[in-house]
């Protein structure tokens, strides 16, 4: 997607909808608010990077699903996590689809009848085939739903306009996300992969942490310091437990490794990383 | 007797501490019974000879309210105005010796706090925020495009209601994490469970415990979450158990009795009185005597236990032989030695003329917690326990039963014989301990200056 980003950069800014700027303007006084139009420049960015992710998760659903079609349980099995992290990390955009959030990613806690509920499909159902029952079968229905999931996402986001208060409050939602589901270890109970999505949700409310950081810096350094720090402390704990520390793409240790001690000091920075994050909005004068 | 006789206590053991004395605002029109304790109040400090005609009786105080109906630590609570408030700073911290309200919880917490120095500003942040709620006050305001400093779920100004936080340290705040094991109280341990015990590690433990009582359970869960709001990454709570006891409106001419648990019977009825100052210092606060660090002096051992209650099988159990359980009647709270048909839960159980069993039967689970020697006099604890009811368990079976709490200067002595008196005892049948732990009530923090902890952290330097 360089190229894209490249193309993008040089000046195609209407291909991005923006939201009105005039819903921008909202701030009291109290708040010294950030000019509007310093806003567009990081959500067109933004964008770039969702686009980004979401090209990656429609590519890497494809392989995906077609090793659950295929019936190779050992492939599917080591494909699951890689995927999932692209939607993980776009997840304050995807979210906004309820319909296809519910059906590419609720866990079986969603549904009174838990696995046994027709309406239970998408990631986790097959997580649950693949890692619990070790078996594909019957799954190819779940395989090709949630291709058609994922490819429907991908085209109602290309021409989606990207509210700045939901991309700024974004990094907060993911912070949420971890916080809830994440530390808990009860987001991908079966195949234990929890910390490729803490990632993803991190790397994801980092993203955009980092494109208003100037922004933010101008109205309290000594906030965006501060996250700084969370986050760098969150991603050394996260670190620990790489298979390989110099490459990224072999994934995590199972989260059952994780001890008590690591899940308690990923909960510090993680949730005031929730709490600072929830003032990004107000610190931006965004309603 | 008259109506000061029973309730005025023994003025020769008056509390002259006002850390633990409600102070109703002035401009508050104050309901008549609480005119007529700070009425008492008056007498009892100034030494004048209002109700003395009552202490003759016996020799000794009548284990009464030291300050008006319904003011003994476990007295069915009365006091419902939301404007009662306790000073937060002193000697002791509130809510040990303080008459228990309607509502009470432990919420039990891993300390986050990744050094000393986190500790300490957990450790004042946590006093600054209790000085706060408990006096109440007006909430702040903020630019509303932030989230709102308050959860608000109290409104504009957050009324005291008799709100009183207590926070006490387990054990294993004292690991290596802060440095602390040097002035860790002598006593201080983790629960081992007991033979009847099925803990749950889920609700056991925790580096610090905070007991958050008032009037309503609202003011309760207004304030941890203001704690929760304002500790991150230093606090993750790590269990919560809050419980009730039936307030009692004031009668005239009602005898004033211990709250009943959720078994039936009133529970607290042989509780050392918490206005008697002398008492308290020996059964209640760490002091000189006790053999502990020195800052652990004006501290407490808190012991609680989450005592599931059978309550089916218990209301399926003749009442004479829950009676002979308890070695109370139910409906009284009478001991069963008592054997005038007016006896009263206050009458002082005596087996000397029973030492085998056949009115209060040796294993009566009052008999076992409270021999009534001299020397099981000091294995006697302060409870101030409340009911809990957390729902429906798999079976069909209410999930309800005692949220266990108790002081104690000498958490061996106190707690853990008593318990081991009472292990095996027949009331086992119906009840089954499942989560708790052991803490150390802090020495109060003296002023605006001082916090929660300053002394921990000054002798472990």
């Amino acid at each position: 997607m360089k190229t894209t980003r490249q193309w993008i950069a040089t000046g195609a800014f209407a291909l991005l909808p923006l939201a009105p700027l005039t819903a921008l303007i909202t701030a009291p006084a109290a708040q010294a608010a950030v000019a509007p139009e310093a806003l567009v420049g990081p959500v067109a960015d933004y964008k770039l990077y969702v686009l980004d992710n979401l090209e990656q998760l429609v590519s890497h659903t494809r392989d995906f699903t077609a090793a659950v079609q295929a019936g190779d349980v050992e492939k599917a099995q080591a494909l699951y996590a890689p995927t999932r992290v692209y939607y993980e990390r776009i997840e304050p955009i995807a979210e906004l689809f309820a319909d296809l959030d519910a059906s590419i990613d609720a866990r079986e806690d969603d549904y009174e009848k838990g696995v046994e509920d027709p309406d239970f499909t998408g990631f986790h159902r097959l997580e649950y085939a693949l890692f619990h029952d070790d078996s594909t079968e019957g799954m190819e229905k779940y395989a090709q739903g949630l291709m058609d999931d994922v490819n429907d996402l991908d085209s109602r986001v290309q021409g989606l306009t990207f509210p700045p208060e939901t991309v700024v409050g974004g990094a907060a939602a993911l912070m949420e996300e971890v916080a809830a589901t994440k530390v808990s270890g009860e987001e991908d109970r079966y195949s234990r992969t929890d910390l490729w999505d803490f990632q993803g949700n991190v790397d994801g409310a980092r993203e955009i942490f980092e494109l208003f950081k100037p922004l933010a810096a101008q109205e309290d350094a000594g906030f965006v310091e501060r996250v700084q720090d969370n986050f760098d402390d969150v991603e050394e704990t996260l670190a620990d437990y790489r298979l390989e520390a110099d490459d990224p793409s072999a994934g995590f240790e199972s989260y059952d490794r994780v001890s008590d001690a690591d899940r308690r000091a990923l909960t510090g920075p993680v949730t005031v990383l929730a709490e600072d994050l929830s003032t990004l909005r107000g610190l931006l004068g965004l309603n | 007797m008259s109506q000061f006789d029973r309730h005025s206590g023994c003025p020769f053991h008056r509390r002259t501490d006002r850390s633990q004395t409600a102070l109703p605002p002035a401009d508050t029109p104050a309901p008549a019974h609480r005119e007529r304790r700070r009425f008492l109040k008056g007498a009892g400090l100034t030494g004048l000879g209002l109700g003395l005609g009552g202490i003759g009786l016996s020799g000794t105080c009548p284990a009464r309210a030291a300050s008006g109906h319904g003011q003994d630590v476990t007295s069915a609570p009365q006091e419902q105005d939301a404007q009662l408030r306790y000073p937060f700073h002193g000697e002791h911290q509130q809510g040990v010796v303080t008459p228990r309200p309607a509502t009470g919880m432990l919420v039990a917490f891993d300390v986050l706090a990744r050094d000393r120095d986190d500790l300490e500003r957990l450790l004042k942040i946590l006093t600054e925020r209790m000085a706060f709620l408990t006096q109440g006050g007006r909430i702040p305001e903020r630019d509303p495009l932030f989230p709102p400093p308050d959860s608000g779920i109290l409104g504009p100004v957050i009324a005291p209601d008799g709100l009183t936080m207590t926070l006490a340290v387990g054990a294993s705040l004292f690991d290596k994490r802060y440095g602390l094991a040097s002035a860790r109280p002598q006593r201080l341990q983790r629960m081992e469970g007991f033979p009847n015990d099925a803990l749950d590690a889920a609700r056991c433990h925790g580096d610090l415990a905070l007991q958050i009582c008032a009037n309503t359970l609202d003011t309760g869960y207004h304030a941890l979450r203001d704690i929760i709001k304002n500790t991150p990454g230093l606090l993750m709570v790590r269990w919560k158990q809050e419980g009730t006891v039936p307030p009692l409106p004031p009668a005239p001419g009602e005898v004033d009795g211990s709250a009943r648990n959720f078994l039936g019977f009133r529970d607290g009825s042989a509780n050392p009185d918490g206005s008697d100052d002398v008492l308290m210092d020996e059964l209640v606060w760490v002091g000189r005597d006790h053999d502990e660090p020195a800052w652990a002096r004006g501290g407490s051992y808190l012991a609680a236990r989450i005592i599931r209650n059978f309550v089916e099988r218990w209301d399926r159990t003749p009442l004479h032989e829950q009676e002979m359980i308890f070695g109370r009647r139910k409906m009284s709270g009478a001991p069963l030695s008592d054997s005038t048909a007016e006896g009263r839960e206050q009458d002082v159980p005596d087996y000397s003329r029973d030492p085998e069993g056949k009115i209060t039967p040796l294993d009566a689970h009052i008999r076992l917690a409270n021999p009534r020697t001299p020397a099981t006099e000091k294995n006697r604890i302060l409870r101030r326990p409340f009911n809990y009811s957390n729902g429906v368990e798999a079976n069909g079976q209410l999930d309800m039963g005692l949220l266990f709490l108790c002081f104690q200067a000498d958490l061996e002595a106190g707690f853990i014989t008593v318990q081991r008196r009472l292990d095996g005892e027949p009331l086992e049948e119906y009840i089954k301990p499942v989560g708790g732990g052991y803490f150390f009530v802090l020495p109060g923090a003296r002023d605006d200056n001082d916090f929660l902890g300053s002394g921990l952290l000054a002798a472990s330097a």
